[in-house]
């Protein structure tokens, strides 16, 4: 039976679940969302993807299913520095992408001008049993990087086996347990680096609001809360704290979401304050607008972008 | 005398090649996983656009060339 849950870090306490004020079927439980999307709701009103200077992004559909993408991009990009002041150098390049997307099948392949291609596969094998496949690759040595993922869904779990390259193994339950909580866990070893993990996670669901919490043993510990305020509003907030490092990060933001337009906005405890619109001009029409600006690091980013279709 | 190192030598050698012949079979699996995803990574830098796009144009219904070629 798929209500089965194995012995091990994600067994619940018995007493627990019986506490139900309606009446809950344990059978028909709903089945939980993906592991690595249980932050979801607040990544994404949280963290929405900000960049800085010019972005065209221009898709082009072929057929229902076939799609070849062009995105045009300027700007200053960050590179990784020693010291505490940022290092910005201008770039600009220009991305091909071509995306195949079918019930059962997608492909989503883009390459960049200095050659460097990232490459994502999703096949469904069965209803129950997904590949999915990630690679970014590039022509430099050492720099390639490539995942694979078997998923599971069972009628109230999921589980997913993960391989990827510097023999990088994982593994991940998550168990639907009430209507509302789901619990997981899940567990890594990374060959090359000697390092090896193990993560619990909560998920707590209404209609209204999502609550999640993650605790694992690499010393990170995340909680975010999200309410739905109304149709078009959402409030969320997140706590990151890691244990070693002493390293404390907590947010609040907010996620409009309108007939014509979506505006996002996050303000953080390291002093950063952020804000992404996107505003739909016409059919196919997209306008965006980015802008981050970090006190502490004196670090200001704006920029603004157009989508079609 | 040079002879007699010599084939001391190359006893030695011989013993020395078949403790490593034990060993060399790990290392001939190794080698050879090393040496398919170095090929695997090559082939998928340069082919998996190509694939995609092949497997786009031939799906229903089957788009013309001049839509893959024209910008609008």
């Amino acid at each position: 039976m798929a209500g089965l849950v194995p012995p091990g870090p994600t067994t619940v306490p018995a007493g627990e679940s019986k506490k139900a004020e309606e009446k809950t079927d344990f059978m028909n439980l709903p089945c939980p969302i993906p592991f690595e999307e249980l932050h979801r709701e607040a990544l994404m009103s949280l963290k929405p993807e900000a960049f800085e200077g010019l972005r065209f992004d221009f898709t082009k559909g072929l057929n229902q299913k076939f799609s070849l993408s062009h995105s045009v991009y300027m700007g200053p990009t960050e590179i990784p520095s020693q010291s505490a002041e940022t290092i910005k150098i201008p770039t600009a390049h220009y991305e091909f992408g071509a995306n195949f997307i079918d019930p059962n099948l997608m492909l989503i392949g883009r390459v960049l001008t200095d050659g460097r291609l990232n490459a994502r596969v999703k096949w469904d094998l069965t209803d129950n049993l997904t590949v999915k496949a990630n690679a970014q690759l590039s022509n430099e040595p050492h720099m390639s990087h490539g995942i694979v993922n078997f998923d599971y869904k069972g009628k109230d779990y999921r589980s997913q086996f993960q391989m990827g390259n510097a023999a990088l193994f994982g593994a991940s339950y998550i168990q639907s347990v009430t209507r509302h909580l789901s619990l997981g866990g899940e567990v890594f070893w990374a060959g090359q680096h000697r390092k090896s993990g193990i993560g619990y996670a909560a998920r707590y669901e209404t209609d209204k609001m999502v609550a999640t919490g993650q605790v694992a043993s690499t010393g990170v510990v995340a909680l975010s809360y999200v309410q739905k305020v109304s149709e078009k509003v959402s409030l969320a907030s997140d706590f990151m704290y890691n244990y070693i490092t002493r390293d404390v990060t907590s947010s609040v933001g907010y996620d409009y979401i309108l007939r014509q337009c979506r505006l996002r906005g996050k303000i953080d405890s390291n002093g950063c304050a952020a804000a992404y619109l996107e505003e739909r001009l016409n059919m196919g029409l997209n306008f965006i607008l980015s802008a981050e600006i970090d006190h502490r690091k004196k670090d200001y980013k704006f920029g603004f972008g157009l989508t079609v279709g | 005398m040079a002879s007699r190192v010599s084939l001391k030598s190359r006893g030695k050698e011989g013993k020395g090649s078949k403790g490593s012949d034990e060993k060399s079979t790990a290392q001939c699996l190794k080698e050879w996983s090393t040496w398919t995803m170095k090929k695997a990574k090559v082939i998928t830098h340069y082919g998996f656009i190509p694939l995609v796009i092949i497997i786009g144009m031939n799906s229903d219904p089957k788009p013309q060339l001049y839509q893959f070629l024209s910008p609008v």
